[in-house]
């Protein structure tokens, strides 16, 4: 057999390992995870119940070569928004499960035990010539912090070891859980953070799946020379783009270089979405993180890779003032989410609320807002850092509130009459302001996920090209963009590159070149630019009728109704993007 | 003809040209210039070359990227907010499509190659 879909059967303990179908032979990460969701997943099932599925894929080049390609999609009927997602991640857990020739987990059922807990121990079997699983009995992993159990877990399968975990928040069922993977100094960092998906982990009673590629035989490449040929054109346009280069913007300030630029633009929300300007963004900026760590460290620091192979290498740590480390990764949603959104302008403790973050398995952005919200309510003040650091405590320990905040930012609102809550299909908002920049407001309400700033990156020129005459600034001209926008981005992430790449082949024509080569290279396809969008597209029409088929309509596609009520300072402006244009883009898909 | 004040802000190394108030990461400074001055007499004020700036706004209107610098004739006003960014600053084009920027620039973008898709543009 060469790739594989591995079923892991929670009710029962048992696994099968199948051969791929025709019909996925081509899809990987996102395509793979959404086809799967939305062939095998009854829409109206509850995403905490037996019916739902955790699916878990590399992408098509994960594994190889090809630079900054280690990503891998979660995906199931998500706990915060009921409809499907997925949520992408860079970790070597990610390429392990690709040199398995895995080309996706596929978690079913459930366990009838309450309150216990199972690991996965997936290995290659050389005899066989395919993966082999052993469960484990996990329980005393459970109800602890993440960074005392990722080092018991090395410490008994071997430091070789890639993990994917939930924490405490997925054992509680929070709809803000993220799943945990390690990153390459075997922290439990990196998240697919986002709709819930740390829960429906956790309500399967699996708590991790740790692999050992071991003989494993590797991705199969068809045409070596094209993939070899991509690999370089991708290579060259990250190295010489002024944003992935090496010292270049995200090697230096990290993701947190838009803080700056974005309250310039008035867009930046802050305390709770009720302006967009935030008086202390230089101190939690990218460039204020930069500056910090060389005064607490005394030298330069550039950032490093999340994953194998990635040489945009985008990931920072952050120092105490006596210069050891106190936590990684500080990204720009994370920082802006307990940041300016909370009226925070201190970074230590931004930094701890992201540690914390990483400790119970949460998302950083659900949970910011979470917080804004009860802020805007009085339980505490804006900017009140150590009350923030308590409230998220809270979700650790379970406590009423925290299990409230847990629920996401949508739940908190109603349970404390707040009716300025930033979220689109129950997501909150990342840290783009609908009122300022509308075409990503546009995004926000349209895309099948939820609120989702990942959802649509311009990676081509050519895309104008799929406008006409439009002018793209008109609300129909910036829908069919968001359209467009939406589709090439459902193919990165199927593709295994992370969606930074997007920076560097927008502007250099021959790295867009290369992604299509590379994946024309290791499938045999012989796809040109319009099939990508294609296939982006049908991957979005697919997540769509799932959503639909769970009552997730056109009506769900809008922004929170203040947004288009209350003037947003410093520009005062409201939402104002019509509902025909918000329709329009899937209508015309 | 009276003083105008500028809130000037300076964003990472641009922070040098800000004299003490360079906090490290940043600097602010509220400049004073003759009424009818420019984004040019600011630049000259501050010492800093054009080319040495990237994003720019003015009272959170986008007025310069790099290598597309429309703004320097623009006259300033009593209390405008003027922010200069380094050239290793960014702002994608998913996250500024339809936010507000002054009437040169949106000019200057809509003739652009592109409508001001990218990055980076040709001086
Ligand atoms: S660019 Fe950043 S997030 Fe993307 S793979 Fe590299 S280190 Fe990870």
């Amino acid at each position: 057999m060469s790739t594989s879909i591995l079923r892991i059967n929670m009710t029962d303990l048992t696994y099968r390992v199948e051969e791929v179908p025709e019909a996925y032979k081509h899809l990987g990460g996102r395509g793979m995870t959404s086809s799967i969701v939305a062939d095998e997943v009854p829409p109206l099932c509850h995403p905490l119940g037996p019916n739902n599925k955790l699916v878990f894929s590399p992408g098509m080049l994960t594994g190889t070569a090809a630079p900054t390609s280690a990503r891998v999609s979660a995906g199931a009927k998500s706990p915060l928004t009921g409809g499907i997602k997925e949520s992408n991640a860079g970790t070597s857990w990610a390429c392990d499960l690709a040199v398995m020739q895995v080309k996706a987990i596929v978690v079913e059922g459930q366990p009838k035990a309450k309150g216990k807990f199972w690991g996965v121990n997936l290995a290659w079997d050389a005899a066989a010539g395919k993966p082999k699983v052993k469960f484990f009995d996990a329980t005393e992993y459970a109800g602890k912090s993440l960074y005392e159990v990722f080092p018991k877990v090395y410490e008994r399968f071997g430091n070789k070891v890639t993990i994917a975990g939930c924490g405490v928040a997925g054992e509680y069922g929070y709809c803000n859980a993220g799943i945990a993977f390690n990153d390459e100094f075997r922290r439990p960092s990196r998240y697919s953070g986002r709709g819930g998906l740390g829960s429906v982990m956790g309500s399967k009673g699996l708590k991790f799946i740790v692999i050992n590629d071991d003989g494993a035989p590797g991705v199969q490449i068809t045409d070596k020379a094209l993939f070899n040929q991509g690999c370089k054109k991708m290579t060259d346009a990250l190295r010489t783009h002024n944003i992935t280069k090496p010292k270049g913007t995200l090697n230096t300030y990290g993701t947190a270089a838009l803080i700056n630029v974005l309250n310039e633009a008035g867009g930046l929300p802050t305390r709770n979405f009720s302006s967009g300007r935030f008086e202390g963004a230089g101190s939690i900026a990218g460039e204020a993180v930069f500056d910090g760590v060389k005064q607490r460290t005394g030298k330069e620091t550039y950032n490093h890779a999340c994953s194998p192979g990635c040489i945009i290498q985008c990931s920072n740590t952050w120092y105490k003032p006596d210069g050891t480390e106190h936590t990684s990764c500080l990204e720009y949603e994370s920082i802006w989410a307990f940041g300016a959104d909370c009226g925070i302008d201190n970074l230590d403790d931004v930094a701890e609320m992201i540690r914390l973050c990483n400790a119970y398995g949460l998302d950083t952005m659900e949970t910011g807002t979470a917080i804004a919200v009860v802020m805007e309510a009085g339980v505490i003040k804006f900017g009140d850092g150590k009350g923030a650091i308590n409230l998220v405590h809270e979700m650790g320990k379970g406590t009423p509130m925290g299990r409230i905040l847990g629920g996401g930012t949508a739940l908190t609102g109603k349970a404390f009459g707040v009716i300025h809550v930033p979220t689109v299909k129950g997501q909150s908002m990342p840290a783009y302001e609908p009122r300022a920049v509308k075409g990503i407001g546009i995004t926000y309400a349209t895309t099948t996920m939820g609120a989702d700033h990942t959802a649509g990156y311009t990676i081509a020129p050519e895309i104008l090209g799929v406008m006409g005459k439009q002018d793209p600034l008109s609300p129909e001209g910036k829908a069919g963009l968001s359209r467009a926008f939406q589709a090439t981005t459902a193919f990165i992430d199927s593709s295994g590159h992370c969606l930074f790449i997007a920076f560097a082949i927008l502007d250099i024509a021959s790295g867009y070149e290369g992604m299509v080569e590379e994946t024309n290279g290791v499938l045999g396809t012989n796809w040109s630019a319009a099939d990508i969008l294609a296939l982006g597209g049908s991957i979005l029409k697919k997540e769509r009728a799932f959503n639909e088929a769970a009552g997730i309509g056109k009506a769900a596609d809008r922004v929170p109704e203040f947004m288009k009520l209350e003037p947003l300072p410093p520009h005062n402006q409201v939402f104002d993007v019509p509902d025909s244009a918000l329709d329009s883009v899937f209508a015309e898909l | 003809m009276s003083d105008i004040t500028v809130d000037t802000w300076l964003y990472g190394e641009l922070a040098r040209y800000g004299g003490q108030a360079d906090k490290g990461s940043y600097a602010n400074l509220q400049v004073r210039l003759q009424a009818g001055r420019t984004v040019n007499d600011l630049l000259a004020y501050l010492n800093m070359p054009t080319e040495a700036r990237g994003i720019t706004f003015i009272n959170g209107q986008l007025s310069a990227m790099p290598g597309l610098q429309p703004d320097l004739g623009h006259a300033l006003r009593d209390g405008d907010r003027v922010a200069f960014f380094h050239l290793q600053a960014m702002w994608p084009f998913q996250y500024r499509l339809g936010a507000a920027a002054i009437p040169e620039m949106a000019d200057a973008m809509q003739a652009s190659q592109d409508h001001g898709l990218h990055h980076t543009y040709k001086a």
